[in-house]
Protein backbone atom coordinates (compact mmCIF):
# COMPACT_ATOMS: atom_id res chain seq x y z
CA UNK A 1 0.00 0.00 0.00
CA UNK A 2 1.85 3.38 -1.46
CA UNK A 3 1.29 6.62 1.52
CA UNK A 4 -0.76 8.37 -0.50
CA UNK A 5 -4.11 5.65 -1.29
CA UNK A 6 -6.35 6.58 0.60
CA UNK A 7 -8.56 3.88 0.10
CA UNK A 8 -8.04 0.26 -1.06
CA UNK A 9 -9.97 -2.25 -1.99
CA UNK A 10 -8.58 -6.04 -1.90
CA UNK A 11 -9.80 -9.19 -3.82
CA UNK A 12 -13.60 -7.86 -2.30
CA UNK A 13 -16.18 -10.60 -3.16
CA UNK A 14 -20.14 -9.93 -2.38
CA UNK A 15 -23.08 -12.19 -2.59
CA UNK A 16 -26.46 -11.02 -2.06
CA UNK A 17 -28.63 -14.33 -1.11
CA UNK A 18 -27.13 -17.03 -3.27
CA UNK A 19 -25.50 -14.18 -6.44
CA UNK A 20 -22.76 -13.62 -6.27
CA UNK A 21 -23.01 -9.81 -7.01
CA UNK A 22 -18.88 -8.26 -6.86
CA UNK A 23 -16.01 -10.86 -7.38
CA UNK A 24 -12.68 -10.19 -6.75
CA UNK A 25 -12.55 -6.79 -6.80
CA UNK A 26 -9.22 -5.08 -6.24
CA UNK A 27 -8.36 -1.71 -6.73
CA UNK A 28 -6.65 1.65 -5.08
CA UNK A 29 -7.87 5.31 -4.71
CA UNK A 30 -5.04 8.13 -3.86
CA UNK A 31 -6.08 11.37 -1.99
CA UNK A 32 -7.26 14.25 -3.74
CA UNK A 33 -8.31 11.41 -6.84
CA UNK A 34 -11.55 11.64 -8.78
CA UNK A 35 -12.61 7.70 -9.32
CA UNK A 36 -15.55 7.03 -11.33
CA UNK A 37 -17.47 3.67 -11.23
CA UNK A 38 -18.51 2.66 -14.80
CA UNK A 39 -20.33 -0.18 -16.02
CA UNK A 40 -23.56 -1.45 -17.29
CA UNK A 41 -27.07 -1.63 -15.20
CA UNK A 42 -26.46 -4.39 -12.76
CA UNK A 43 -22.77 -4.41 -13.02
CA UNK A 44 -22.45 -3.98 -9.21
CA UNK A 45 -21.43 -0.12 -8.60
CA UNK A 46 -23.54 0.90 -6.28
CA UNK A 47 -22.95 -2.52 -4.13
CA UNK A 48 -19.45 -1.52 -4.25
CA UNK A 49 -20.25 1.89 -3.23
CA UNK A 50 -22.50 0.27 -0.26
CA UNK A 51 -19.64 -2.11 0.49
CA UNK A 52 -17.06 0.58 1.09
CA UNK A 53 -19.19 2.92 3.02
CA UNK A 54 -19.47 -0.21 5.22
CA UNK A 55 -23.64 -0.46 4.22
CA UNK A 56 -23.02 -3.86 3.24
CA UNK A 57 -20.85 -6.44 4.86
CA UNK A 58 -18.40 -8.17 2.42
CA UNK A 59 -18.42 -11.78 2.54
CA UNK A 60 -14.27 -11.87 1.78
CA UNK A 61 -11.45 -9.58 1.12
CA UNK A 62 -10.88 -6.18 3.02
CA UNK A 63 -11.86 -2.99 2.63
CA UNK A 64 -9.45 -0.40 4.05
CA UNK A 65 -9.69 3.25 5.08
CA UNK A 66 -6.80 5.32 5.87
CA UNK A 67 -4.89 2.28 6.92
CA UNK A 68 -8.21 1.08 8.38
CA UNK A 69 -9.92 -1.86 8.08
CA UNK A 70 -13.83 -0.64 7.27
CA UNK A 71 -14.87 -3.78 9.38
CA UNK A 72 -13.38 -2.69 12.66
CA UNK A 73 -14.62 -0.22 12.71
CA UNK A 74 -18.04 1.78 14.44
CA UNK A 75 -20.91 3.48 12.45
CA UNK A 76 -19.46 6.41 14.05
CA UNK A 77 -15.93 5.74 12.80
CA UNK A 78 -17.30 5.31 9.34
CA UNK A 79 -19.29 8.76 9.23
CA UNK A 80 -16.41 10.71 10.13
CA UNK A 81 -14.24 8.98 7.49
CA UNK A 82 -16.77 8.72 4.24
CA UNK A 83 -19.66 10.76 3.73
CA UNK A 84 -22.20 8.72 1.14
CA UNK A 85 -24.61 11.47 -1.50
CA UNK A 86 -27.40 8.61 -3.05
CA UNK A 87 -28.69 8.69 -5.93
CA UNK A 88 -32.05 10.20 -5.02
CA UNK A 89 -33.54 10.57 -1.26
CA UNK A 90 -37.41 11.21 -1.27
CA UNK A 91 -38.10 11.58 2.50
CA UNK A 92 -41.45 11.18 4.45
CA UNK A 93 -41.42 14.17 6.64
CA UNK A 94 -40.74 17.36 5.17
CA UNK A 95 -37.54 18.59 7.32
CA UNK A 96 -36.01 21.94 6.39
CA UNK A 97 -33.08 22.30 3.99
CA UNK A 98 -31.01 23.37 7.02
CA UNK A 99 -32.07 20.78 9.29
CA UNK A 100 -31.14 17.69 6.53
CA UNK A 101 -27.81 19.73 6.30
CA UNK A 102 -27.21 19.78 9.93
CA UNK A 103 -28.16 16.39 10.48
CA UNK A 104 -25.39 15.28 8.64
CA UNK A 105 -23.04 16.26 11.83
CA UNK A 106 -24.62 14.40 14.21
CA UNK A 107 -21.33 12.80 14.93
CA UNK A 108 -20.15 15.33 16.35
CA UNK A 109 -22.87 16.57 18.86
CA UNK A 110 -22.34 14.17 20.63
CA UNK A 111 -25.09 11.67 22.73
CA UNK A 112 -28.15 13.97 21.70
CA UNK A 113 -27.23 14.79 18.23
CA UNK A 114 -28.45 17.70 18.25
CA UNK A 115 -26.75 20.53 16.37
CA UNK A 116 -25.27 23.66 18.64
CA UNK A 117 -24.98 27.50 17.60
CA UNK A 118 -21.61 27.27 15.83
CA UNK A 119 -23.30 24.67 14.38
CA UNK A 120 -25.85 26.25 12.44
CA UNK A 121 -23.30 29.30 11.32
CA UNK A 122 -21.07 26.40 9.63
CA UNK A 123 -24.15 24.45 7.66
CA UNK A 124 -24.98 28.04 6.22
CA UNK A 125 -21.75 29.09 5.48
CA UNK A 126 -21.74 25.48 3.64
CA UNK A 127 -24.96 26.47 1.98
CA UNK A 128 -23.21 30.02 0.61
CA UNK A 129 -19.94 27.86 -1.00
CA UNK A 130 -22.87 26.10 -2.59
CA UNK A 131 -25.14 29.06 -3.84
CA UNK A 132 -28.05 27.47 -2.25
CA UNK A 133 -28.31 29.31 0.76
CA UNK A 134 -31.87 30.82 -0.17
CA UNK A 135 -33.16 27.82 -0.05
CA UNK A 136 -32.09 27.16 3.64
CA UNK A 137 -35.71 27.32 5.18
CA UNK A 138 -37.57 25.77 2.58
CA UNK A 139 -38.60 22.35 2.67
CA UNK A 140 -36.43 19.55 0.96
CA UNK A 141 -39.04 17.86 -1.04
CA UNK A 142 -40.40 20.87 -2.31
CA UNK A 143 -37.29 21.28 -4.28
CA UNK A 144 -36.49 20.29 -7.80
CA UNK A 145 -34.28 17.01 -8.48
CA UNK A 146 -30.88 19.74 -8.91
CA UNK A 147 -31.56 21.65 -5.58
CA UNK A 148 -31.85 18.49 -4.22
CA UNK A 149 -28.63 16.72 -5.20
CA UNK A 150 -27.08 20.33 -4.29
CA UNK A 151 -28.43 19.97 -0.68
CA UNK A 152 -27.22 16.59 -0.40
CA UNK A 153 -23.58 17.36 -1.36
CA UNK A 154 -24.10 19.94 0.97
CA UNK A 155 -24.76 17.30 3.68
CA UNK A 156 -22.07 15.47 2.53
CA UNK A 157 -19.47 18.45 3.07
CA UNK A 158 -21.02 18.88 6.21
CA UNK A 159 -20.40 15.92 7.22
CA UNK A 160 -16.47 16.80 7.15
CA UNK A 161 -15.39 13.16 6.21
CA UNK A 162 -12.20 12.62 4.00
CA UNK A 163 -13.72 10.66 1.51
CA UNK A 164 -17.24 11.39 -0.55
CA UNK A 165 -19.04 8.06 -2.12
CA UNK A 166 -21.86 10.02 -5.16
CA UNK A 167 -24.34 7.50 -6.59
CA UNK A 168 -25.24 8.78 -10.04
CA UNK A 169 -24.86 12.33 -8.97
CA UNK A 170 -26.33 13.45 -12.10
CA UNK A 171 -28.59 10.28 -12.91
CA UNK A 172 -32.01 12.65 -12.57
CA UNK A 173 -30.97 15.77 -13.78
CA UNK A 174 -31.38 17.93 -16.89
CA UNK A 175 -28.32 18.14 -19.38
CA UNK A 176 -27.64 21.72 -18.04
CA UNK A 177 -27.52 20.89 -14.62
CA UNK A 178 -25.44 17.63 -14.84
CA UNK A 179 -22.53 19.99 -15.92
CA UNK A 180 -23.27 22.03 -12.83
CA UNK A 181 -23.65 19.56 -10.57
CA UNK A 182 -19.84 17.66 -12.29
CA UNK A 183 -18.28 21.36 -11.94
CA UNK A 184 -19.19 21.87 -8.60
CA UNK A 185 -18.13 17.96 -7.74
CA UNK A 186 -14.53 18.73 -9.41
CA UNK A 187 -14.22 21.79 -7.45
CA UNK A 188 -15.00 20.91 -4.29
CA UNK A 189 -12.64 17.64 -4.37
CA UNK A 190 -9.53 20.07 -5.60
CA UNK A 191 -9.84 22.63 -3.05
CA UNK A 192 -10.70 20.52 0.35
CA UNK A 193 -8.67 17.95 -0.76
CA UNK A 194 -11.23 15.70 -1.12
CA UNK A 195 -11.24 12.35 -2.20
CA UNK A 196 -14.41 11.54 -4.71
CA UNK A 197 -15.45 7.72 -6.05
CA UNK A 198 -18.60 8.34 -7.94
CA UNK A 199 -20.55 5.71 -9.85
CA UNK A 200 -21.63 6.88 -13.27
CA UNK A 201 -23.85 6.09 -16.52
CA UNK A 202 -22.58 8.15 -18.59
CA UNK A 203 -19.12 7.61 -20.21
CA UNK A 204 -18.63 10.69 -21.59
CA UNK A 205 -19.00 12.61 -17.94
CA UNK A 206 -16.70 9.58 -16.38
CA UNK A 207 -14.21 10.82 -18.91
CA UNK A 208 -13.88 14.47 -18.66
CA UNK A 209 -14.30 14.20 -14.75
CA UNK A 210 -12.47 11.24 -13.62
CA UNK A 211 -8.79 10.92 -12.71
CA UNK A 212 -9.30 7.22 -12.71
CA UNK A 213 -11.93 4.53 -13.63
CA UNK A 214 -12.69 1.23 -12.85
CA UNK A 215 -15.05 -0.16 -15.80
CA UNK A 216 -17.08 -2.97 -14.05
CA UNK A 217 -19.28 -6.05 -15.70
CA UNK A 218 -21.01 -8.56 -13.76
CA UNK A 219 -19.26 -8.12 -10.77
CA UNK A 220 -15.93 -8.22 -11.72
CA UNK A 221 -13.71 -5.44 -13.05
CA UNK A 222 -12.85 -5.41 -16.51
CA UNK A 223 -10.41 -2.41 -16.94
CA UNK A 224 -8.77 0.10 -14.32
CA UNK A 225 -6.66 2.56 -13.96
CA UNK A 226 -5.80 6.51 -14.52
CA UNK A 227 -8.63 7.92 -16.77
CA UNK A 228 -6.34 8.24 -20.75
CA UNK A 229 -4.84 4.76 -19.90
CA UNK A 230 -8.72 2.85 -19.66
CA UNK A 231 -10.34 5.31 -21.69
CA UNK A 232 -10.63 3.72 -25.03
CA UNK A 233 -12.94 2.15 -27.45
CA UNK A 234 -12.28 -1.48 -27.03
CA UNK A 235 -13.04 -0.97 -23.10
CA UNK A 236 -15.92 0.75 -23.35
CA UNK A 237 -17.06 -1.45 -26.06
CA UNK A 238 -16.41 -4.61 -23.73
CA UNK A 239 -18.03 -3.39 -20.66
CA UNK A 240 -21.14 -2.25 -22.66
CA UNK A 241 -21.50 -5.09 -25.19
CA UNK A 242 -22.09 -2.35 -27.99
CA UNK A 243 -20.48 -0.62 -31.25
CA UNK A 244 -19.14 2.53 -30.01
CA UNK A 245 -17.35 5.56 -32.18
CA UNK A 246 -14.83 7.90 -30.70
CA UNK A 247 -14.63 11.60 -31.60
CA UNK A 248 -12.81 14.38 -30.23
CA UNK A 249 -14.46 17.88 -29.63
CA UNK A 250 -12.59 21.45 -31.26
CA UNK A 251 -10.64 21.86 -27.94
CA UNK A 252 -9.12 18.25 -28.42
CA UNK A 253 -11.34 16.40 -25.52
CA UNK A 254 -12.72 13.09 -26.21
CA UNK A 255 -16.47 12.06 -26.16
CA UNK A 256 -17.74 9.12 -27.00
CA UNK A 257 -21.10 7.95 -29.31
CA UNK A 258 -22.77 4.78 -30.04
CA UNK A 259 -21.82 3.41 -33.40
CA UNK A 260 -25.54 3.94 -35.19
CA UNK A 261 -26.45 1.46 -38.18
CA UNK A 262 -27.06 2.89 -40.99
CA UNK B 1 -40.92 34.25 19.23
CA UNK B 2 -42.41 33.08 16.07
CA UNK B 3 -40.33 29.62 16.16
CA UNK B 4 -41.61 29.34 20.28
CA UNK B 5 -44.76 30.61 19.85
CA UNK B 6 -46.45 27.53 19.67
CA UNK B 7 -44.72 26.35 22.63
CA UNK B 8 -46.44 29.35 24.74
CA UNK B 9 -49.73 28.65 23.25
CA UNK B 10 -49.41 25.19 24.23
CA UNK B 11 -48.06 25.21 27.65
CA UNK B 12 -50.57 27.98 28.21
CA UNK B 13 -53.34 26.31 26.97
CA UNK B 14 -52.19 23.62 29.37
CA UNK B 15 -52.33 25.64 32.55
CA UNK B 16 -56.14 26.51 31.66
CA UNK B 17 -57.42 22.77 30.90
CA UNK B 18 -55.60 21.93 33.90
CA UNK B 19 -57.26 24.50 35.68
CA UNK B 20 -60.93 23.87 34.01
CA UNK B 21 -60.47 20.23 34.65
CA UNK B 22 -59.81 20.45 38.67
CA UNK B 23 -62.72 22.99 38.85
CA UNK B 24 -65.21 21.45 36.92
CA UNK B 25 -67.40 18.06 37.76
CA UNK B 26 -70.37 16.67 39.37
CA UNK B 27 -68.87 18.82 42.33
CA UNK B 28 -67.51 22.04 41.19
CA UNK B 29 -64.85 23.58 42.82
CA UNK B 30 -64.91 27.43 42.30
CA UNK B 31 -61.39 29.44 41.04
CA UNK B 32 -61.06 30.89 44.58
CA UNK B 33 -61.65 27.52 46.48
CA UNK B 34 -59.32 25.74 44.54
CA UNK B 35 -56.48 28.78 44.52
CA UNK B 36 -57.23 28.48 48.68
CA UNK B 37 -56.58 24.46 48.75
CA UNK B 38 -53.82 24.52 46.73
CA UNK B 39 -52.02 27.29 48.93
CA UNK B 40 -53.21 25.50 52.24
CA UNK B 41 -51.61 22.66 50.78
CA UNK B 42 -48.49 23.99 49.68
CA UNK B 43 -48.18 26.00 52.85
CA UNK B 44 -49.02 22.75 54.90
CA UNK B 45 -51.42 24.72 56.63
CA UNK B 46 -54.79 22.96 58.40
CA UNK B 47 -58.23 22.79 56.51
CA UNK B 48 -61.54 24.20 57.71
CA UNK B 49 -64.41 22.24 57.78
CA UNK B 50 -65.93 24.37 55.45
CA UNK B 51 -63.32 23.13 52.91
CA UNK B 52 -62.98 19.20 53.80
CA UNK B 53 -65.61 18.03 50.75
CA UNK B 54 -63.76 19.99 48.34
CA UNK B 55 -60.36 18.82 49.32
CA UNK B 56 -61.80 15.24 49.89
CA UNK B 57 -62.92 15.85 45.85
CA UNK B 58 -59.62 17.60 44.97
CA UNK B 59 -56.67 15.63 46.29
CA UNK B 60 -58.69 12.29 46.28
CA UNK B 61 -60.81 11.76 43.10
CA UNK B 62 -59.99 14.67 40.97
CA UNK B 63 -56.28 15.65 40.93
CA UNK B 64 -54.74 11.92 40.26
CA UNK B 65 -57.45 11.90 37.76
CA UNK B 66 -56.34 14.95 35.83
CA UNK B 67 -52.85 14.11 36.33
CA UNK B 68 -53.25 10.95 34.84
CA UNK B 69 -54.62 12.56 31.52
CA UNK B 70 -52.12 14.97 31.09
CA UNK B 71 -49.72 11.88 32.06
CA UNK B 72 -51.40 9.18 29.50
CA UNK B 73 -51.86 11.80 27.19
CA UNK B 74 -48.13 12.36 26.77
CA UNK B 75 -47.38 9.41 26.57
CA UNK B 76 -49.38 8.10 24.00
CA UNK B 77 -48.76 11.43 22.06
CA UNK B 78 -44.79 10.62 22.10
CA UNK B 79 -44.83 7.00 21.96
CA UNK B 80 -46.90 8.13 18.42
CA UNK B 81 -44.24 10.13 17.45
CA UNK B 82 -41.30 7.96 18.34
CA UNK B 83 -43.12 4.77 16.13
CA UNK B 84 -43.93 7.07 12.97
CA UNK B 85 -40.51 8.31 13.41
CA UNK B 86 -38.49 5.08 13.59
CA UNK B 87 -41.40 3.47 10.87
CA UNK B 88 -41.37 6.74 8.71
CA UNK B 89 -44.39 6.51 8.20
CA UNK B 90 -47.11 9.34 9.61
CA UNK B 91 -50.39 6.71 9.72
CA UNK B 92 -48.15 4.25 11.84
CA UNK B 93 -49.19 4.11 15.87
CA UNK B 94 -47.96 1.39 17.94
CA UNK B 95 -50.80 -0.79 17.69
CA UNK B 96 -49.31 -1.64 14.66
CA UNK B 97 -46.50 -3.18 16.65
CA UNK B 98 -49.02 -5.07 18.89
CA UNK B 99 -48.65 -2.60 21.65
CA UNK B 100 -52.42 -2.40 21.84
CA UNK B 101 -53.90 -6.39 21.50
CA UNK B 102 -51.47 -7.70 24.28
CA UNK B 103 -52.25 -4.89 26.56
CA UNK B 104 -55.76 -6.12 25.85
CA UNK B 105 -54.39 -9.92 26.20
CA UNK B 106 -52.54 -9.48 29.19
CA UNK B 107 -55.86 -7.36 31.05
CA UNK B 108 -57.99 -9.82 29.81
CA UNK B 109 -55.83 -12.86 31.80
CA UNK B 110 -55.91 -10.45 34.86
CA UNK B 111 -59.50 -10.70 34.52
CA UNK B 112 -60.51 -14.23 33.89
CA UNK B 113 -57.65 -15.60 36.14
CA UNK B 114 -56.31 -13.52 38.81
CA UNK B 115 -57.86 -11.63 41.17
CA UNK B 116 -59.41 -8.30 38.95
CA UNK B 117 -57.50 -5.79 41.16
CA UNK B 118 -56.60 -2.69 38.99
CA UNK B 119 -52.59 -3.55 40.24
CA UNK B 120 -53.11 -7.14 38.72
CA UNK B 121 -55.13 -5.59 35.59
CA UNK B 122 -52.17 -2.55 35.43
CA UNK B 123 -49.04 -5.37 35.59
CA UNK B 124 -50.58 -7.98 33.50
CA UNK B 125 -51.14 -5.23 30.34
CA UNK B 126 -48.28 -3.97 30.73
CA UNK B 127 -46.31 -6.97 30.62
CA UNK B 128 -48.42 -8.56 27.89
CA UNK B 129 -47.96 -5.36 25.71
CA UNK B 130 -43.98 -5.07 26.55
CA UNK B 131 -44.02 -9.04 25.09
CA UNK B 132 -45.70 -8.45 21.67
CA UNK B 133 -43.54 -6.03 20.78
CA UNK B 134 -40.50 -7.89 21.81
CA UNK B 135 -42.03 -11.27 19.85
CA UNK B 136 -42.87 -8.83 16.75
CA UNK B 137 -39.09 -7.65 17.17
CA UNK B 138 -37.96 -11.50 16.71
CA UNK B 139 -40.23 -12.45 14.31
CA UNK B 140 -39.88 -9.41 12.01
CA UNK B 141 -36.40 -7.83 12.76
CA UNK B 142 -33.72 -8.42 9.35
CA UNK B 143 -31.22 -6.15 10.14
CA UNK B 144 -31.45 -3.05 8.24
CA UNK B 145 -34.96 -2.22 5.97
CA UNK B 146 -36.65 -4.14 8.44
CA UNK B 147 -39.83 -1.92 8.44
CA UNK B 148 -42.46 -4.14 6.43
CA UNK B 149 -40.90 -7.20 7.87
CA UNK B 150 -41.41 -5.53 11.51
CA UNK B 151 -45.03 -4.09 10.28
CA UNK B 152 -46.08 -8.01 9.17
CA UNK B 153 -44.90 -9.28 12.05
CA UNK B 154 -47.03 -6.31 14.06
CA UNK B 155 -49.80 -7.73 12.18
CA UNK B 156 -48.83 -11.05 13.24
CA UNK B 157 -49.17 -10.96 16.42
CA UNK B 158 -51.64 -8.39 17.07
CA UNK B 159 -53.93 -11.25 15.17
CA UNK B 160 -52.80 -14.00 17.58
CA UNK B 161 -53.39 -12.12 20.62
CA UNK B 162 -56.66 -10.72 19.17
CA UNK B 163 -57.50 -14.50 18.58
CA UNK B 164 -56.54 -15.22 22.16
CA UNK B 165 -57.91 -12.14 23.62
CA UNK B 166 -61.30 -13.15 22.02
CA UNK B 167 -61.44 -16.59 23.47
CA UNK B 168 -60.79 -15.25 26.69
CA UNK B 169 -64.12 -13.16 26.19
CA UNK B 170 -65.37 -16.39 25.35
CA UNK B 171 -64.59 -18.12 28.48
CA UNK B 172 -64.96 -14.99 30.46
CA UNK B 173 -68.25 -14.70 33.50
CA UNK B 174 -70.84 -13.37 30.90
CA UNK B 175 -72.12 -11.14 34.16
CA UNK B 176 -68.53 -9.74 36.06
CA UNK B 177 -65.75 -10.73 33.55
CA UNK B 178 -66.83 -9.85 30.17
CA UNK B 179 -68.14 -6.14 31.35
CA UNK B 180 -64.98 -5.86 32.58
CA UNK B 181 -63.06 -6.59 29.56
CA UNK B 182 -65.20 -5.11 27.49
CA UNK B 183 -64.90 -1.22 29.70
CA UNK B 184 -61.18 -1.97 29.67
CA UNK B 185 -60.67 -1.40 26.26
CA UNK B 186 -62.71 1.20 25.62
CA UNK B 187 -60.32 2.98 28.15
CA UNK B 188 -61.35 5.36 31.20
CA UNK B 189 -60.13 6.99 33.55
CA UNK B 190 -62.63 6.73 36.58
CA UNK B 191 -60.71 4.36 38.22
CA UNK B 192 -57.48 5.87 38.90
CA UNK B 193 -55.86 6.52 42.19
CA UNK B 194 -52.83 8.23 42.92
CA UNK B 195 -50.70 4.59 43.30
CA UNK B 196 -51.67 4.57 39.63
CA UNK B 197 -50.14 8.24 38.90
CA UNK B 198 -46.95 7.81 40.65
CA UNK B 199 -46.56 4.22 38.90
CA UNK B 200 -47.07 5.55 35.67
CA UNK B 201 -45.21 8.98 36.55
CA UNK B 202 -41.99 6.88 37.30
CA UNK B 203 -41.95 4.49 34.06
CA UNK B 204 -43.47 7.59 31.30
CA UNK B 205 -40.62 9.99 32.82
CA UNK B 206 -38.00 7.53 32.20
CA UNK B 207 -39.39 6.81 28.80
CA UNK B 208 -40.02 9.89 27.53
CA UNK B 209 -36.45 10.98 29.06
CA UNK B 210 -34.75 8.49 26.99
CA UNK B 211 -36.36 9.38 23.77
CA UNK B 212 -35.43 12.96 24.70
CA UNK B 213 -31.16 12.13 25.02
CA UNK B 214 -31.77 10.23 21.84
CA UNK B 215 -33.95 12.67 20.17
CA UNK B 216 -30.99 13.37 17.11
CA UNK B 217 -30.50 10.22 16.28
CA UNK B 218 -34.52 9.90 16.06
CA UNK B 219 -34.37 12.14 12.96
CA UNK B 220 -31.60 10.61 11.65
CA UNK B 221 -33.98 7.06 11.42
CA UNK B 222 -36.93 8.69 10.16
CA UNK B 223 -34.57 9.69 6.94
CA UNK B 224 -34.13 6.08 6.39
CA UNK B 225 -31.72 3.06 7.47
CA UNK B 226 -29.06 3.60 4.91
CA UNK B 227 -29.40 7.51 5.47
CA UNK B 228 -29.18 6.92 9.40
CA UNK B 229 -26.13 4.32 9.21
CA UNK B 230 -24.18 6.74 6.22
CA UNK B 231 -24.50 9.36 9.49
CA UNK B 232 -23.21 7.12 11.98
CA UNK B 233 -26.28 5.44 13.78
CA UNK B 234 -26.07 1.70 14.60
CA UNK B 235 -29.65 1.20 13.22
CA UNK B 236 -30.23 -2.01 14.81
CA UNK B 237 -29.41 -0.84 17.96
CA UNK B 238 -31.26 2.48 17.59
CA UNK B 239 -34.12 0.69 16.44
CA UNK B 240 -34.94 -1.17 19.73
CA UNK B 241 -33.75 1.45 21.87
CA UNK B 242 -36.59 3.47 20.16
CA UNK B 243 -38.48 0.65 20.34
CA UNK B 244 -37.91 0.13 24.00
CA UNK B 245 -39.20 3.35 25.07
CA UNK B 246 -41.88 3.73 23.29
CA UNK B 247 -43.19 0.85 23.89
CA UNK B 248 -42.42 1.42 27.83
CA UNK B 249 -44.28 4.66 27.95
CA UNK B 250 -47.71 3.39 25.99
CA UNK B 251 -47.76 0.36 27.83
CA UNK B 252 -47.69 2.23 31.07
CA UNK B 253 -50.38 4.62 30.11
CA UNK B 254 -52.04 2.04 28.07
CA UNK B 255 -52.21 -0.45 31.04
CA UNK B 256 -53.59 2.45 33.48
CA UNK B 257 -56.12 3.55 31.68
CA UNK B 258 -57.25 1.02 29.05
CA UNK B 259 -57.38 1.26 25.46
CA UNK B 260 -57.51 4.52 24.52
CA UNK B 261 -57.65 5.22 20.55
CA UNK B 262 -56.33 7.56 18.56
CA UNK B 263 -54.34 9.81 20.97
CA UNK B 264 -51.01 8.30 19.47
CA UNK B 265 -52.06 9.08 15.97
CA UNK B 266 -53.44 12.12 15.81
CA UNK B 267 -51.48 13.95 18.28
CA UNK B 268 -48.31 13.48 16.71
CA UNK B 269 -49.65 13.91 12.84
CA UNK B 270 -50.84 17.41 14.27
CA UNK B 271 -47.68 18.38 16.51
CA UNK B 272 -45.89 17.54 13.09
CA UNK B 273 -47.74 19.84 11.44
CA UNK B 274 -47.72 22.22 13.72
CA UNK B 275 -43.23 22.62 14.47
CA UNK B 276 -42.15 20.42 12.06
CA UNK B 277 -40.33 16.77 11.78
CA UNK B 278 -37.43 17.90 13.80
CA UNK B 279 -37.86 15.82 17.05
CA UNK B 280 -36.00 18.22 18.62
CA UNK B 281 -39.09 20.39 18.62
CA UNK B 282 -42.09 17.65 17.97
CA UNK B 283 -41.11 15.33 20.87
CA UNK B 284 -41.83 18.38 23.55
CA UNK B 285 -44.56 19.65 21.76
CA UNK B 286 -46.60 16.50 21.16
CA UNK B 287 -45.63 15.78 24.99
CA UNK B 288 -47.32 18.63 26.06
CA UNK B 289 -50.41 18.51 23.46
CA UNK B 290 -51.08 15.01 24.21
CA UNK B 291 -51.50 15.77 27.73
CA UNK B 292 -53.88 18.97 26.90
CA UNK B 293 -55.87 16.72 24.50
CA UNK B 294 -56.48 13.46 26.77
CA UNK B 295 -57.29 15.88 29.73
CA UNK B 296 -59.69 17.55 27.77
CA UNK B 297 -61.24 14.52 26.03
CA UNK B 298 -61.45 12.88 29.25
CA UNK B 299 -63.23 16.57 30.89
CA UNK B 300 -66.18 16.26 28.45
CA UNK B 301 -66.18 12.64 29.28
CA UNK B 302 -66.73 12.76 32.96
CA UNK B 303 -69.29 15.48 32.64
CA UNK B 304 -71.77 14.43 29.87
CA UNK B 305 -75.54 14.81 31.09
CA UNK B 306 -76.45 11.13 31.03
CA UNK B 307 -72.83 10.07 33.27
CA UNK B 308 -69.51 8.97 31.65
CA UNK B 309 -68.36 7.42 28.69
CA UNK B 310 -65.97 5.47 27.68
CA UNK B 311 -63.05 7.28 26.69
CA UNK B 312 -62.30 6.12 23.76
CA UNK B 313 -65.67 6.47 22.08
CA UNK B 314 -65.04 9.97 22.35
CA UNK B 315 -61.37 10.27 21.22
CA UNK B 316 -62.39 8.00 18.30
CA UNK B 317 -64.96 10.70 17.53
CA UNK B 318 -62.82 13.32 17.32
CA UNK B 319 -59.85 11.88 16.35
CA UNK B 320 -60.80 10.28 13.24
CA UNK B 321 -63.14 12.95 11.39
CA UNK B 322 -59.99 15.46 12.71
CA UNK B 323 -57.84 13.36 10.33
CA UNK B 324 -59.70 12.94 7.67
CA UNK B 325 -60.02 17.03 7.54
CA UNK B 326 -56.45 16.90 7.64
CA UNK B 327 -55.71 14.50 5.29
CA UNK B 328 -58.54 16.64 2.54
CA UNK B 329 -56.61 19.99 3.65
CA UNK B 330 -53.79 18.08 2.72
CA UNK B 331 -54.71 16.79 -0.63
CA UNK B 332 -56.50 19.84 -1.50
CA UNK B 333 -52.43 21.53 -1.18
CA UNK B 334 -50.89 19.00 -3.47
CA UNK B 335 -53.55 19.65 -5.72
CA UNK B 336 -52.85 23.15 -5.78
Amino acid sequence: MQDNEILVIENVDFRYRERKTLSHISFSVRKGEICGLLGPNGSGKTTLLKCINGILSIDAGRIVVQNRDVRGLSREEIAKLIAMVPQELNVVFSFTVIEMVLMAGSVRYGISGIAKKDDYARAREILEELHIEHLAERRYNELSGGEKQMVLIARALFQKAGILLLDEPTSHLDFKRQYVIMELIRKITRQKNLTTVMTLHDPNTAGRYCDRLVMLNDGRICYQGLRDSVFHVESLESIYGMRINMGHTDTGAEYVLPAYEQ
Amino acid sequence: MRRNGPFVIIVVLLVLSVIFALTTGQYHIRLATLWKLLSLRLTGHALGDDLSVPAMVLWSVRMPRVLMAVIAGAALAVGGVVFQGIMRNPLVSPSFLGVTHGAVFGASIAIVFFSKSALSIETSAFFWAIAAVVLVYVIGDRGINSITTLVIAGVIVSTVFMAAGSFLKYIADPYEQLPAITFWTMGGLNNVLWNNVIRALVIISIGITGIWIFRGKLNLMALGDEEALSMGVNVRSARVLFMLFGTLIVAAGSSSCGIIMWVDLIVAHISRLIVGPDHARLVPFACVLGGVFLLLTDTIVRNMPNGEIPISIVTSFIGAPLLGYLLMKQTRQWKE
